[in-house]
């Protein structure tokens, strides 16, 4: 079929791509002052032992014979052992994957959620009270930093409501849910919420208000379009007027923004992370960069990629099921 | 390059926008603040006065509780003292944990975000431009491996790949001589101002791919005009077609976009600086962080310096927004990498 | 009584040609629409009447500019911000509707016609597709791009359909819907808005109007359709809901020349079959010649002339007719005859129009009177429908009366008259 040949294509680029960011990865040690042998050796290492270390990781090995252990070994799902702890890299960053993911996934929900109807409201209402307030929340939603917005949260919810918690990710949602359905208890549920409300809000405000933004302008746009003109003059009810044709035709672009905005999600959740001592990838890339810890970081920035990738990938197959005519281009 | 019709649809859009007129004059404010800041700050930003650490400002006073020991009758006792903090007009913001006003701080802390914002933008357009234009305007293998690597990057969010840079370089920074303060106009102020080099360079090359993107798209439509086409017919060079038609086709949407990448690096910077990745600890990003470990004490340590960041973003939005609106680029809401 | 409703204008009693022995179906009396801009107050379409009479063919041609289309928009209401009908009746000829609106609305019924413009806004929005339907100039940008012809049909036959099966309440047809409604339908496919009967009839109209393999074409994109097939497609989403009157605007100018007379062909022959009215906007006197009973030609927002075919092609009386006629190649006498009007129709916005005529400033016949005050609409010569809006209806030209010097000349004269 049409679509999945479409997205065949876009897999297939998407792998370029994945292959492309391995590559940057692993270029970025060499780009990068010190060598990894000091992070590993003590101080007082004898050149023997440094060069035991060195054999060991394979750093006398030419260049290329490098480049291709790091490929062959990722493709195995090993990305080496960490400089550190000496444990493998991958155990360590795959545990700290679906912290993230949450974050992530609830802030977007909740981002779609809010903005969508917001942007409809605002261009339906346009120059009344509710337009004005929409457009000042989004003006200023996507003017502050989400580490300062989460700091102020803190400070209202936390330190003077005392209400959310400030730090850490508590259950987790799987296990909240788990508990949820054989125990019969919603308090694992309700201190899943207490965690990740605030660090949602912190993430997910900038995207609302990028979304409302464009949503608005879109539906602006598409209001005054011709087609939507002769869509009335057929005596639709204006509910269909909106929703299925004009809020249809606006999430084209908005599908395209986000997908490009992506990337800003990610990097919002790793300084979200920090703001809240969410135990995430983002957490995991600061304290390897600090500790110059190679395979950490390395994996992290990997798994970050591969992610970005995908999650274009599906949003590309959004795009193509909302808006079909890119699947005959 | 800029047509009169042009500067008469800015001055419309000016002319009819409250918001418009609001962003510039946000704007011209942060710019002035910025430019001069030894003549607006009324302390020196980097001396510690611990007698007068915490001071809440005007309008606002805290308590602390102190608690000391001290002999009395030969016996070591434990104070607890209450005491009510009050604010004082001579630090109309506050001062930090140190002792330093924060007006102060604020106000030196617009030269660096302003500073890293243009520099960070300018050094992002040149390299973006150049490859988006030459993508564009070469098409085919060229286009395709400078595209792929521009989607490389983009798979990379911009402030974690910012993070592991400076990181991983380290946080040069250069001393930069104060005109006003060599000139003998504002003696007591710091002889010197922090440019921190790294983060300048690693914020314009982790946003260069918004303006290849862009310039990209422009060389693509500019290249098939029949004046190109004629141009080209009649011998002129690659490279002079590029620098003499595309460009300056160019420049709309590539203004409309570098004011938006301003915003966004000013909130590239200040994260980077929140996180401790950067090289100069007068910086709005580096106070909140700073302010995070007094928040039960002393909120406005944290609060001060983001409605500063809030404020001159919205204004520089504003100001994008107008040019966008006045000048239709038709780049819709793409390029802004703000948020981190 | 039809003297009253309509104010100063005479009533279509019956007199003169065959087509108006019958009460119109239409009448538009001092249609006004205005848009409100930051340049100023433009007057799109001021003080316009004509009728419409039951299975005709009427034609408005005049100039881009010249406030055609936004006249077919101010009959369905679909005017929008910053732009609004401001005065006017539209009297619709419908006995049903006019029992239903006598206790709730009575100034806005009279006998069987009802006033469109002082019914509720529910009301007139339902009477979008049963009674007033709308072809657009360019048909790729008027269909929605990214949903099915077939769909986008079936639509409006669905909307027709649910508000026969509650005849009842003219009201719920277009209110009724709401957004959880919306939501539900959409999440189940068995729920989808569009019944299944529908989209065959969709595929039915496809046929009717020529479109071969319809059921295959129904389920394509806008954008796979060529400009003439899709201008099939949207006489056919037209006829949707068995209009009374259809609009068609420039149905065919986005079109190329050999494709232009295949639609115009299928417009005659609906409107036969159907035996609906046909209100057709165009800027091209050959098409008002080959189409239409009955024309109005508009000059900036006015009607200029009114009249029987016969009336303003063979006896035009207002000089801005006799531009336009002359300005049409003639195909045997392709001698460089071609006369275009001097000048350009004049901006509408209201500070800078006057009391005056506006074709005054491009007129070959003006004088003296035509800046002093704008001139009324007046029977003339012809049927009794023949109406204009110049001077030269009740007097010759007179030379010696003309118009002197430049045209910044007559302007200086004319604002000085303000």
């Amino acid at each position: 079929m049409a679509l999945g040949r479409f997205v065949l294509k876009r897999a297939l680029q998407g792998i370029v791509v994945v292959w492309g960011v391995v590559t940057v990865v692993f270029g970025l040690r060499f780009i990068t002052p010190g060598n990894p042998i000091s992070v590993i050796a003590p101080l007082d290492a004898s050149p023997e032992t440094r060069q035991a270390i060195a054999r060991e990781l394979g750093l006398n090995d030419p260049l290329y014979v490098q480049y291709l252990d790091y490929l062959l070994g990722l493709l195995q799902g090993d990305m080496g052992y960490s400089y550190i702890s000496n444990t493998q890299a991958s155990a360590q960053v795959f545990a700290r994957l679906p912290a993230t993911l949450e974050l992530a996934v609830v802030a977007t929900i909740v981002a779609v959620v809010i903005s969508i109807p917001l942007g409809v409201l605002s261009a339906t209402r346009r120059n009344e009270p509710a337009d004005y307030g929409a457009t000042l929340f989004s003006l200023a939603g996507i003017s502050t930093p989400n580490f300062w917005l989460g700091i102020m949260l803190v400070l209202v919810f936390a330190v003077q409501l005392e209400i959310f918690k400030t730090s850490g990710r508590g259950p987790g949602f799987v296990s909240a849910l788990s508990m949820l359905v054989t125990q019969g208890s919603a308090a694992g549920l309700l201190s899943w919420l207490s965690y990740i409300t605030l660090p949602a809000l912190a993430l997910g405000t900038y995207f609302t208000a990028l979304i409302t933004r464009l949503t608005r302008s879109g539906m602006l746009d598409e209001l005054g379009s011709a087609y939507v003109k002769a869509v009335r003059a057929k005596g639709l009810p204006e509910t269909l007027v909106r929703y299925k044709h004009a809020l249809r035709n606006t999430l084209v672009p908005v599908i395209t923004v986000l997908g490009l905005q992506l990337g800003t999600l990610i990097g919002g959740a790793v300084i979200t992370e920090a703001v809240f001592d969410w135990p995430g990838l983002g957490t995991l890339v600061i304290t390897s960069i600090t500790a110059r810890d190679w395979p950490i970081l390395q994996g992290s920035l990997v798994v970050i990629g591969v992610g970005f990738v995908l999650i274009n990938i599906a949003v590309d197959t959004l795009y193509a099921y909302v808006n079909p005519q890119v699947v005959y281009e | 390059m800029i047509s009169p019709r042009t500067l008469g649809n800015l001055r419309r859009e000016f002319r009819s926008s409250a918001l418009a007129k609001l962003g510039v004059l946000i704007v011209v404010v942060v710019v002035g603040v910025a430019v001069l800041a030894p003549m607006f700050a009324p302390h020196d930003p980097t001396t510690q006065n611990l007698d007068r650490s915490q001071l809440p400002p005007v309008g606002f006073s805290t308590t602390t509780n102190s608690t000391s020991t001290e002999m009395v009758n030969g016996s070591l006792e434990v104070i607890n003292e209450t005491n009510e903090i009050n604010a004082t007009l001579t630090y109309p913001l506050g001062t930090d944990s140190l002792g330093r006003g924060m007006l102060s701080r604020v106000i030196y802390g617009a030269r660096t975000s302003l500073l890293v914002g243009l520099l960070g933008t300018i050094l992002a357009a040149v390299v973006g431009v150049s490859v988006g234009l030459v993508a564009g305007y070469y098409r085919g293998r060229v286009d395709d491996t400078l595209m792929r690597s521009a989607d490389v990057m983009l798979a990379f969010p911009s402030l974690v790949l910012a993070i592991a840079l400076v990181g991983l370089w380290g946080r040069a920074a250069w001393r930069v001589p104060d005109p006003l303060v060599v000139a003998g106009i504002t003696p007591e102020m710091p002889a010197s101002f922090v440019l921190p080099g790294t983060v300048i360079v690693v914020v314009g090359l982790v946003n260069w791919v918004w303006f290849a993107r862009v310039a990209r798209g422009e060389a693509l439509s500019v290249r098939e005009q029949s004046y190109v086409k004629a141009a080209r017919s009649v011998g002129a060079s690659n490279s002079f077609i590029i620098r003499r038609h595309i460009l300056p086709n160019s420049a709309t949407p590539i203004l409309v976009l570098g004011t938006i990448q301003v915003a966004a690096i000013i909130l590239l910077e200040s994260a980077l600086s929140f996180l401790g990745f950067s090289g100069t600890t007068l910086s709005w990003g580096f106070d909140i962080a700073r302010g995070r470990d007094y928040l039960a004490s002393s909120w406005w340590i944290s609060t001060v310096p983001g409605i500063a960041i809030v404020l001159s973003v919205i204004g520089i939005n504003l100001l994008g927004d107008w040019l966008r609106d006045a000048l239709d680029p038709g780049i819709g809401g793409e390029g802004g990498s703000g948020g981190a | 009584m039809l003297e009253d409703r309509a104010g100063s204008e005479d009533a279509p009693d019956g007199s003169g040609a065959d087509t108006t022995t019958a009460d119109p179906i239409l009448e538009v009396r001092n249609l006004s629409t205005q848009f409100f801009t930051a340049e100023g107050q433009v007057n799109a379409v001021e003080s316009v009447s004509f009728d419409v009479y039951d299975g005709e063919i009427f034609g408005i041609v005049g100039e881009s500019g010249s406030g055609k289309s936004v006249t077919a928009l101010s009959i369905l209401d679909l005017v929008e911000s910053p732009g609004r009908v401001t005065a006017g009746e539209i009297w619709y000829r419908n006995p049903d509707l006019a029992d239903d609106m006598r206790d709730s609305h009575p100034e806005a019924v009279e006998g069987e016609y009802v006033d469109t413009r002082r019914v509720p806004t529910g009301v007139r929005r339902s009477l979008r597709g049963p009674t007033f339907s709308m072809i657009f100039q360019d048909p790729m940008s008027s269909f929605n791009p990214s949903i099915t012809v077939g769909e986008q049909l079936a639509e409006a036959i669905e909307v027709q359909r649910r508000a026969r099966a509650n005849p009842r309440s003219t009201r719920s047809r277009t209110q009724g819907y709401g957004l959880g409604r919306f939501l539900t339908d959409s999440l189940l496919p068995s729920r989808s808005y569009v019944s299944a009967e529908s989209r065959e009839r969709a595929t039915g109209l496809l046929d009717q109007v020529g479109i071969p393999d319809s059921a295959e074409r129904a389920a394509e994109y806008p954008n796979q359709f060529s400009g003439g097939m899709l201008q099939r497609a949207m006489v056919a989403q037209a006829l949707a809901g068995e209009p009374d009157v259809l609009i068609a605007d420039e149905p065919t100018t986005a079109l190329d020349v050999t494709i232009q007379a295949q639609i115009l062909d299928l417009l005659a022959d609906l409107q036969d079959e159907e035996d609906m009215s046909v209100i057709m906007i165009t800027h091209d006197l050959g098409v008002i010649a080959r189409m239409c009973d009955r024309v109005g030609v508009m000059y900036a927002g006015e009607i200029a002339e009114r009249g029987s075919l016969t009336d303003v092609f063979d006896r035009p009386v207002h000089p801005y007719t006799e531009g336009l006629l002359e300005s049409i190649p003639d195909p045997d006498d392709p001698a460089p005859r071609l006369q275009p009007i001097e000048g350009n129709v004049p901006s509408l916005i209201d500070s800078e129009m006057g009391n005056r005529c506006y074709f005054a400033d491009r007129c070959p016949k003006a004088m003296d009177e035509c800046v002093a005050e704008k001139p009324a609409e007046v029977d003339t010569a012809g049927s009794a429908e023949h109406r204009v809006r110049c001077v030269l209806a009740e007097r010759e030209y007179d030379p010696t009366r003309a118009l002197s010097g430049t045209e910044e000349d007559r302007e200086r004269e004319a604002s000085a008259d303000d």
